[in-house]
């Protein structure tokens, strides 16, 4: 038998347990909208029963811990989706850039909108500067001594000039910038690494003694999954609590101590890549913004750059090589029409540019009037190349457009799936481990009750010893 | 499945963001009439739209090409209807003086006739386009006056130096098409374009043979006149016939190509607008539909979200 005594104890121990789950309740309650809480609970348990002359009588309730719910298998499968979303997202913001620089855009008009057809004009891209340096030249061929179309085609062929001059600056301050953003994120995933070990020490001192340090864990998962959005990563849990996590087989968290870091490395002509800080071994991504970003510098761009310059290169040898055997106004002959050699070098001859009577458009040194140089370089436009892949020089830009266009095409698509995925994710989760403050307003009110009955119970208590000791007078 | 307050919160924005995108990207075609305007929309259309682009910058081209040279036909023709007129006139001296007799006065009156004649035909035969400035019967060597008249002492032109050639400028006017509307002024090889003045093929001179018979009309030599001077004068006539023929033939073609240039710009043009367009009736439905489906997203949404257990308890 508990006596008045034991069970005024009863009622404390149940007071505190009820107490206990308000404030867990309330601790819940406070978290619903901090990024990556888990809900957690408390765990309530009888008292040990004490024998008495009438067989086991209970003492109560006790409070044995306060527990997290989350889902190990949901954790690992966000971390993976974050890898793969960081991924696509590099590429994207990556490609957006490269589509932006290339200025490849179709031009509308709401005035335009309201015919039933309108028509779309591309005015300041590459493939409308390449249509008007071949319009140029055939205007030149009809009129071959008319200082007008003379002009305009020197005026023509210092915008495409200047146009390619542009792609190739943005294009290269775009890879200036992904080296950038590259190096960015290896400063974020080092901090992480870093956070992540003295987290591991953190929970594995707190948890020492028994219990799970819930908080503590939620951050931990936190910066894991910002890790994984930069790369991918491997990650193995010990049993006293530390995550070990390593990169491409290179371990860099081991317990509480950063065993590596990581570090950009120029792999040649300014191509930054990633390795471990102290041991110097390159590493093999294969997921997150880093390796994104790598893969859209290095695939997509890398042959936009490319293909944007050997046009380039292929127009200046083609068109000097057809200028070159021409004769001017003037009788001169052998001068280039561009110079350079690719999209960062290409001008027009500053001679020609200065007296466009020096352009080279007669085949004839005795004959100014002559044509035939003018109009070869006219229909040099329609002129399958052979270091073009057998296209025209339109065909192989629009072929370069539309891969471009493709691989941002896909990288959107991508992106939006893994949207959806990480929504689907989200919900998954949050219906094990999110705040439902509907739930956590019952329970509050429930252990609320509770702690109110103990309260009464102590009450009762009380005048029961009161009469007990009234007895006495 | 349990769903907590930040699951709702969380899907309701994702949905939200999805439909706002969609409106923006259909306001956006609504707009600006088109359903492609960057590579990344539609990459073969975008592919295909820059190609028909091409194309018509070309036709473009095409036109203003012929317009070009049909305005410097037309000088020619006109300069053809010169020397028409003049080989005519000869061509009448020749037969009129040939048949009957004639005092030696009439046929000096009729050899000064002549000798203007022979002026007017070189002045012609320098005509320069006054679009270009450059002279309509140089042939390549266009730069320069073509013809230079040798003159004896009473100012009678003798005889005539052709410093242009015999090769004329082709010009763009379709895919793989070129014409020319030059006429070079002598031609004496026994290929290419026919000479104006001179031409070997045809056995035309006009020049030297209005000399001929501004001589033999001087020297009172009717005889020569009939015999060789009549069946000369007719071949420049028929040359210049020719020429006029030739011009005809080519104002023909370049105008069928103006025709073709602009069909072809046309179509082009329809094709760019069926492979870049938006279909506004069809967008602005979906648009509509977009929006509705944003409202009621929103009405729901912020219906839900305003009840809680919290309304009530006290």
């Amino acid at each position: 038998m508990l006596g008045l005594f034991g069970t005024l104890n009863l009622a404390a121990r149940s007071m505190q347990a009820q107490m206990t789950g308000v404030e867990v309740a309330g601790q819940n309650l406070a978290n619903v909208n901090t990024t990556g809480y888990s809900r957690q609970r408390v765990q309530l348990a009888t008292s040990p029963d004490v024998t008495t002359g009438i067989g086991p009588e209970g003492t109560g309730v006790t409070a044995t811990g306060i527990q997290q719910v989350v889902s190990a298998l949901l954790n690992s499968q966000v971390q993976s989706q974050q890898s793969t979303s960081g991924y696509w997202n590099g590429q994207q913001s990556a490609l957006q850039s490269a589509q932006n620089g290339l200025d490849e855009f179709l031009n509308g008009s709401a005035a335009a909108a309201s015919a039933t057809s309108v028509t779309s004009d591309s005015s300041t891209g590459l493939a409308a500067q390449l249509n008007g340096l071949f319009s140029a030249f055939s205007a030149v061929a009809t009129s071959p001594t008319s200082t007008t179309a003379r002009q305009a085609l020197i005026g023509q062929a210092q915008t495409l000039a200047t146009t390619f001059n542009n792609v190739n600056t943005q294009l290269g301050a775009l890879k200036t910038s992904l080296n950038s953003s590259l190096s960015d994120n290896v400063d974020s995933a080092n901090k992480l690494l870093s956070g992540i070990a003295t987290l591991n020490q953190q929970i594995s001192a707190a948890e020492f003694n028994g219990g799970t340090a819930n908080n503590l864990r939620d951050e931990r998962e936190q910066d894991l999954e910002n890790l994984s959005q930069l790369t991918n990563i491997t990650t193995r849990t010990e049993t006293n609590g530390t995550v070990d996590v390593s990169i491409g087989g290179q371990a860099l968290v081991t317990g509480y101590k950063v065993s590596d870091t990581l570090q950009t490395y120029d792999a040649g002509g300014g191509q930054m890549l990633v390795q471990t800080a102290t041991g110097g071994v390159p590493l093999t991504l294969t997921g997150g913004s880093m390796q994104g970003t790598i893969d859209a510098r290095d695939g997509t761009l890398a042959t936009l750059q490319k293909n944007v310059n050997t046009l380039a290169g292929t127009l200046i040898t083609q068109v000097n090589a057809i200028h070159g055997g021409g004769y001017s106004l003037t009788g001169s002959s052998g001068a280039n029409f561009f110079n350079g050699t690719d999209a960062a070098t290409i001008t027009v001859n500053a001679a020609l540019a200065g007296n466009p009577n020096l352009i080279q458009t007669s085949g004839s040194a005795t004959a100014a009037g002559d044509n035939s140089v003018a109009l070869q370089l006219a229909q040099l436009g329609s002129t399958a190349q052979g270091a073009l892949g057998n296209q025209t020089f339109n065909d192989n830009y629009d072929a370069t457009v539309a891969a471009l266009g493709d691989s941002l095409s896909t990288a959107n698509t991508q992106v939006a799936n893994q949207t959806a995925v990480a929504q689907m994710l989200t919900t998954q989760r949050s219906s094990i481990s999110g705040v439902n403050v509907d739930e956590e307003m019952t329970n509050l009110l429930s252990f609320q009750r509770a702690y109110e009955a103990s309260a009464k119970l102590v009450s009762t208590v009380d005048t029961l010893m009161g009469d007990t000791l009234a007895m006495k007078t | 499945m349990r769903v907590t307050a930040n699951a709702f919160d969380s899907s309701l924005t994702s949905q939200l963001n999805v439909l706002t995108a969609r409106q923006y990207a259909l306001q956006s075609q609504v707009s600006s009439g088109l359903k492609v305007a960057a590579p990344s929309d539609d990459p073969a259309a975008m592919a295909n739209t820059l190609d028909y682009q091409a194309q018509n910058a070309a036709q473009t081209q095409y036109s203003s090409n012929i317009s070009t040279l049909l305005s410097r036909a037309g000088s020619v023709y006109n300069v053809l209807q010169s020397l028409q007129t003049i080989t005519s006139r000869a061509g009448e001296i020749a037969t009129t003086v040939g048949g009957a007799t004639n005092q030696q006065s009439t046929l000096d009156n009729y050899a000064n006739e002549v000798n203007h004649l022979i002026s007017q035909v070189v002045t012609a035969a320098n005509t320069k386009d006054p679009a270009t400035g450059q002279y309509l019967f140089g042939g390549t060597a266009s730069t320069t006056a073509p013809f230079t008249a040798t003159t004896d002492a009473s100012g009678n032109v003798t005889g005539v130096t052709y410093s242009g050639n015999s090769t004329v400028n082709q010009a763009q006017i379709g895919v793989g098409m070129t014409a020319t509307a030059d006429i070079p002024g002598a031609n004496t090889g026994s290929t290419g374009a026919h000479g104006l003045i001179t031409d070997s093929q045809s056995g035309a001179d006009l020049v030297n043979h209005l000399i001929a018979l501004r001589n033999n009309l001087s020297s009172g030599n009717t005889t020569a006149i009939t015999a060789t001077d009549s069946a000369n004068l007719q071949k420049d006539q028929n040359n210049v016939a020719y020429q006029v023929a030739n011009n005809g033939v080519v104002q023909s073609q370049l105008n069928v190509a103006a025709t073709i240039a602009t069909n072809r710009s046309a179509s082009l043009n329809t094709m760019i607008s069926n492979t870049s367009s938006a279909d506004l009736v069809q967008t602005m439905m979906q648009l509509s539909q977009t929006q509705t489906a944003y409202q009621a997203a929103l009405q729901s949404g912020a219906k839900i979200m305003q009840l809680s257990i919290l309304n009530y308890i006290s």
